[in-house]
């Protein structure tokens, strides 16, 4: 066993104070309200890590804000127009405890932003980061990344992924910056033994079987791509939403945006660009108001097709990584897994 | 002032001046731009098909196909109809001001197909911006097979790119043939729908491309005359429109199913646009 190691939770708060030094730390923290949020740490010693909850938050406004400067213009007269750089930028960041769906939702990113075009903007953030992931060991409520296949466990696209076991994590290695960072501050790393491995793998099998919803993905899957969804599903789901947008501002993966310029002086302003929702009547809506899909009565059906059809098409794994956020979020009862459920149950 | 580059600066734009703005009707103008950079506008190519993203100020920007062909390099041709806010604005400006453009993107026209086929192009209205750019590449590569034209506009005052129609119509080899919805004093040529225009051209199905472009409703009526003439759906090729953010296949607004218009388009053939649910092809 060379490329396992062994990190007692007392050594901990040590290496990350350690880690601090070079990087803007990133975690879940449990806030003076009771919630967990995944938070830039300030001073360690004045915040309560919280690894038992699940974030209420994703690291998706860390890579991709819900508002960003994209570049700024200068316009002082109608025959000069001209476009500078925007002054963001990310120092190195390292991001603790992210469980698998938050980890394969990255992932997810790194191809929407980087694979047609590369974005600029993600691009640099992503560049600058390190993930230190945490396997699940008992999946929360609405959780169902086993459905999804990406999760409760991981076994890659992290720098470091760590393993709950009790009074020690167990540490594995991915990305080259996991092993830097072993490299680096080895005296708080210790080799891992078979018992270390056979105690992780009890902690799979542990986690795989405490999963409390059924979630049929593979069959809705399938039933979107052989058509065999009815039109009441869709009417019912569209009666319902409530056109609020929280699924796809909540969900890690949807990353659609709209880009407009703000006006700051007679002479100039800035291009941002901030999330959107597919589900928003506006999405598609053109020049004249020519909409080519009536959002009303198909926005969220291109939303589910989009996740579990048209991606599975293209990637053979859906655009959704179980985390349930949307199922909490969600008053309209319109949120995915209801939909899963209302698919699955139809008779065909 | 630091010069963009590809991967830097995917969504800055460079300045670019109105180098002239023809008027084709009340409701397009051609705006033809250069860039600021001269070094940047002699080595800028793009091919027939392909859309910039023109961002004018404080409005934000808006996709819009080149009409231009690069043939005649120096100048982009952008024809615009003013239908919103920013294309509003454009339509105010005036030669000597500056625009902001990125591009060329978009899947293109196959041009090195078309070489070698009949080529009949149907189109409505602002719809023969993409293909003029088409059809004068073709021209000037010296391409030798048949070229048909049928131009559907709504009035005859509605009639744009007047000086290319004319050209056209002198051409050796090109016929073009042009109707009005609606008829005014003085015009003495077609009138009624495009569709009407296929009883006076030739058509060799197995040998003839169709490029069509216009509203959806033109679209739907040229599409059943096509079939009805035995043209495949593989022969058949149309540009689409889509609301666009990004422009580069990363923000999703013009998705139509799996494919996106910015990206897998905007040119599609008939055949490829039937696998998807496409509303220009529905009643």
């Amino acid at each position: 066993m060379t490329d396992k190691y062994i990190l007692k939770k007392d050594h901990l708060l040590p290496l990350l104070r350690k880690l601090k030094k070079n990087h803007r730390l990133i975690a879940p923290l449990r806030n003076r309200h009771g919630d967990t949020l995944f938070t830039e740490i300030d001073q360690l010693d004045d915040v309560r890590l919280d690894l038992a909850n699940q974030p209420q938050n994703s690291l998706k406004q860390f890579f991709f804000p819900q508002q960003e400067v994209l570049f700024t213009y200068r316009n002082p007269g109608p025959d000069s127009y001209h476009f500078e750089p925007a002054a963001g930028e990310s120092p190195p960041s390292l991001y603790f405890g992210v469980r698998p769906c938050d980890l394969s939702a990255v992932l997810y990113m790194d191809v929407v932003f980087l694979k047609n075009a590369r974005d600029p903007h993600y691009l640099h953030r992503r560049r600058n980061s390190i993930l230190v992931g945490l396997n699940c060991n008992g999946p929360f409520a609405n959780c169902f990344c086993n459905a999804t296949r990406n999760g409760p466990f991981v076994d890659f696209g992290f720098d470091l992924q760590l393993t709950d076991l009790g009074d020690r994590f167990l540490v594995e290695l991915d990305r080259s910056r996991g092993q830097e960072i072993i490299s680096a501050w080895r005296q708080f790393f210790a080799a891992a033994d078979d018992k270390d491995v056979k105690a992780q793998y009890q902690a799979f099998l542990e986690a795989r079987g405490k999963f409390s919803l059924q979630v049929h993905l593979d069959l809705a899957a399938r039933r979107l791509a052989d058509d065999q969804v009815s039109e009441s599903v869709w009417h019912e789901l569209s009666m319902r939403c409530q056109d609020c947008g929280g699924c796809a501002y909540i969900c890690p993966t949807c990353t659609c945006f709209s880009i407009r310029d703000r006006q700051t002086s007679e002479s100039g302003g800035e291009r941002i660009r901030n999330w959107d929702a597919c589900t928003f009547s506006g999405f598609t809506r053109m020049a004249g108001d020519h909409n080519p899909v009536d959002r009303q009565m198909r926005g969220i059906e291109k939303r589910f097709r989009h996740k579990l059809q048209f991606d599975m098409k293209k990637d053979n794994r859906p655009s959704c990584v179980g985390c349930g956020r949307c199922v909490n979020i969600c008053f309209g009862g319109t949120d995915i897994v209801r939909f899963i459920n209302m698919t699955c149950c139809e008779n065909t | 002032m630091t010069m963009p580059s590809p991967d830097k600066d995917l969504y800055r734009p460079r300045p670019a001046e109105i180098r002239e703005v023809i008027v084709e009707n009340s409701q397009i103008k051609t705006f033809v731009l250069a860039f600021a950079d001269r070094e940047y506008n002699a080595s800028f190519t793009y091919q027939p098909g392909q859309f910039m993203m023109v961002s004018v100020p404080h409005c934000g920007e808006a996709p819009i196909s080149i009409s231009s062909t690069p043939a005649k390099s120096g100048t982009i041709h952008l024809s615009v109809r003013r239908a919103g806010r920013l294309t509003a604005a454009l339509h105010d400006m005036r030669q000597g001001d500056a625009v902001g453009l990125r591009g060329p993107y978009g899947r293109p026209f196959p041009m090195t197909d078309l070489l070698g086929r009949d080529l009949l192009f149907v189109a409505g209205g602002i719809g023969l911006a993409p293909l003029r750019s088409v059809i004068n590449t073709c021209l000037a590569a010296g391409h030798d097979r048949r070229i048909t034209i049928l131009y559907g506009s709504r009035t005859p005052a509605d009639i744009a790119f007047k000086g290319d129609l004319a050209t056209w119509g002198q051409t050796a080899g090109v016929s073009c043939l042009l109707t009005v919805d609606r008829t005014e004093p003085g015009w003495a040529g077609e009138v009624g729908l495009v569709t009407g225009l296929f009883a006076r051209c030739a058509l060799d199905p197995d040998e003839t491309t169709a490029l069509v472009c216009g509203p959806p409703m033109m679209i739907r009526a040229v599409l059943a005359q096509l079939a009805e003439r035995g043209v495949a759906d593989g022969n058949i090729i149309t540009t689409m429109e889509r609301h666009m953010s990004c422009g580069v296949g990363i923000c999703r607004h013009c998705h139509m199913d799996e494919k996106l218009v910015c990206q897998d388009g905007p040119v599609f053939t008939l055949a490829e646009l039937k696998q998807l649910k496409v509303m220009e092809l529905q009643g």
